[in-house]
């Protein structure tokens, strides 16, 4: 089977599991949600403020709702001890990481198209000029969380303490991503909009790169 | 000598550091030692 | 031994070079211009970031030398060289600020180097937490392996994201351009502390990577004499 063929059986696996309950995005929207909400309480943002420090809120709020949801990847398999099933599959062990990684990227995505709205409305700050390059630069950064998270969630899945383990190794991991994905949105959500290439460079390759390294370990990680 | 307390604070933090790791090192290594003699001396002789 | 005697009289050749580097700094060193003495800081707080760059870099090595060998040696010498580039990234993060209070008159600041040296720090506080939540050894060697490579690899992209947001740190003074640089006797100071950190580093690493070695070879010999669970090797050996 081929690696396209064989992560496209697992992603469809993942995205079944998740529309048969639906427990995850319910609880990721209804995270996201709070998090508007208690930001909006903790600063008292004025117009101008809003401004400056949406982007900030917005990355902050997506990276703790999916490290919270990254979690989830290889427990949800242990209850039946699933993985091991996977695990025997005559495929490449990067098509079980990849697929779960587009499932993990589909679920943020899907979150963040339906708050960026919400955020705007909740602060004041119009998107809709930027959206499509707004969702671009989200779009980017979530993959790069999600390639990383979704390894470093195999790699804590037997350790003690995995709930804390997780964020502790991925914020320190994706501090670049964050650095970038808050400068593109910050200029952005300028009155006169751009979107600096170097972000947007920083961006991509680190996708690329973090990807190339989850492809080169991933037979490491999978394994018993 | 201008700074005199800051350069000696950092100087004196910088060698806590290093002899405090040193010295932990060497505490963890003189217990796995003896816990190592213990083990040696239990084990059957063969 | 014989092995024993080299590495001890290594000891005291690096103890005599870093007592001749603090002479040095402060005896022979001349005092610059315009920060005085507190410059002379400078060196050691260099002379430590390279260190644990160095350090941080053998073990990513080793964290691609177990993978490929499956040899747990390669493991003991990442998680040796990890503790110590932490150890010489603290001492770096550490002088850091006390340089800075007079010379900028902020205890820190979040500019290019400063934070990047801070994600360093983060990154292998992880890297050694991450070992202490797996138990079983072969396991944990290849989780952290994995967490070491990611860990080095994110090094390059913090800079360029780090440099882009901000930049207010002194200049590198070695490989700068034209009109940087160091006085010839500051050079010759520098490269002197450079040495003996690293002479040093070579020194705890080695103790650390005996540590481990040990460890591993008291919970083979536990496992045969089938020691009770409680044994101390049990609580130390996930440290």
């Amino acid at each position: 089977m081929s690696l396209r063929a064989a992560a496209r059986v697992v992603l469809e696996k993942e995205l079944r599991v998740e529309l048969r309950t639906r427990e995850l995005t319910q609880t990721i929207l209804f995270f996201v949600l709070v998090v508007a909400g208690m930001f909006s309480f903790a600063f008292e943002p004025t117009a101008a403020e809003s401004r400056r420090i949406l982007p900030g809120l917005i990355w902050l709020a997506f990276f703790f709702a999916g490290t919270l949801m990254l979690q989830l990847t290889f427990v949800r398999e242990q209850a039946n001890d699933t993985l091991a099933a996977l695990r025997l599959a005559p495929i490449d062990p990067f098509a079980i990481v990849l697929g779960k990684i587009l499932a993990n990227f589909a679920f943020l995505a899907v979150t963040e198209v339906i708050f960026v709205p919400v955020f705007s409305l909740f602060y004041n700050v119009g998107v809709g000029a930027v959206l499509g390059r707004l969702l671009l630069v989200l779009f980017l950064g979530t993959f790069g969380l999600a390639v990383v998270g979704t390894v470093f969630a195999a790699m804590t899945a037997q350790a003690r303490m995995r709930e804390l383990m997780l964020p502790l190794l991925l914020l320190p991991v994706l501090a670049p991503v964050l650095i970038a994905g808050v400068e593109a949105t910050a200029a952005l959500l300028q009155p006169d909009p751009s979107l600096p290439r170097e972000w947007l460079a920083l961006l991509g390759g680190s996708d690329v790169i973090f990807l190339t390294a989850t492809w080169l370990l991933s037979g490491f990680l999978i394994e018993e | 000598m201008k700074n005199f307390w800051s350069i000696l604070i950092a100087y004196l933090a910088a060698w806590a550091i290093f002899f405090g790791y040193y010295a932990s090192v060497g505490r963890r290594l003189a217990r796995l030692e003896a816990e190592l003699r213990r083990l040696s001396d239990r084990a059957p002789k063969s | 031994m014989a092995n024993g005697r080299w590495w001890r009289s290594a000891a005291v050749a690096t103890a005599a070079a870093l007592a001749i580097t603090g002479y040095a700094i402060f005896m022979v060193a001349p005092t610059e211009l315009t920060m005085r003495e507190i410059q002379r800081i400078f060196y050691f707080h260099a002379a430590a970031g390279i260190a644990a760059y160095a350090a941080f870099f053998v073990s990513f090595l080793a964290s691609i030398g177990y993978l490929a060998a499956r040899q747990p040696e390669w493991d003991w010498l990442a998680v040796a060289t990890a503790e110590c580039g932490l150890m010489f990234c603290t001492v770096n993060l550490v002088s850091g600020p006390i340089w800075a209070k007079p010379v900028w008159g902020v205890w820190w600041t979040w500019d290019a180097r400063l934070t990047l040296t801070f994600i360093l720090e983060l990154l292998y506080i992880a890297y050694l937490l991450l070992r202490s939540m797996v138990r079983e050894p072969d396991r944990r060697a290849t989780v952290s392996a994995a967490f070491g490579i990611f860990a080095f690899i994110d090094v390059p992209l913090s800079y360029f994201s780090i440099r882009w947001w901000r930049t207010e740190h002194p200049q590198p003074v070695l490989g700068g351009g034209p009109g940087s640089g160091l006085d010839p006797r500051m050079m010759q100071v520098f490269v002197l502390t450079i040495l003996s950190l690293l002479a040093l580093l070579i020194l705890l690493a080695r103790q650390r990577y005996r540590l481990e070695a040990l460890r591993h070879r008291l919970s083979r010999l536990a496992m045969e004499a089938e020691a009770p669970p409680e044994a101390a090797w049990a609580k130390g050996a996930t440290r």
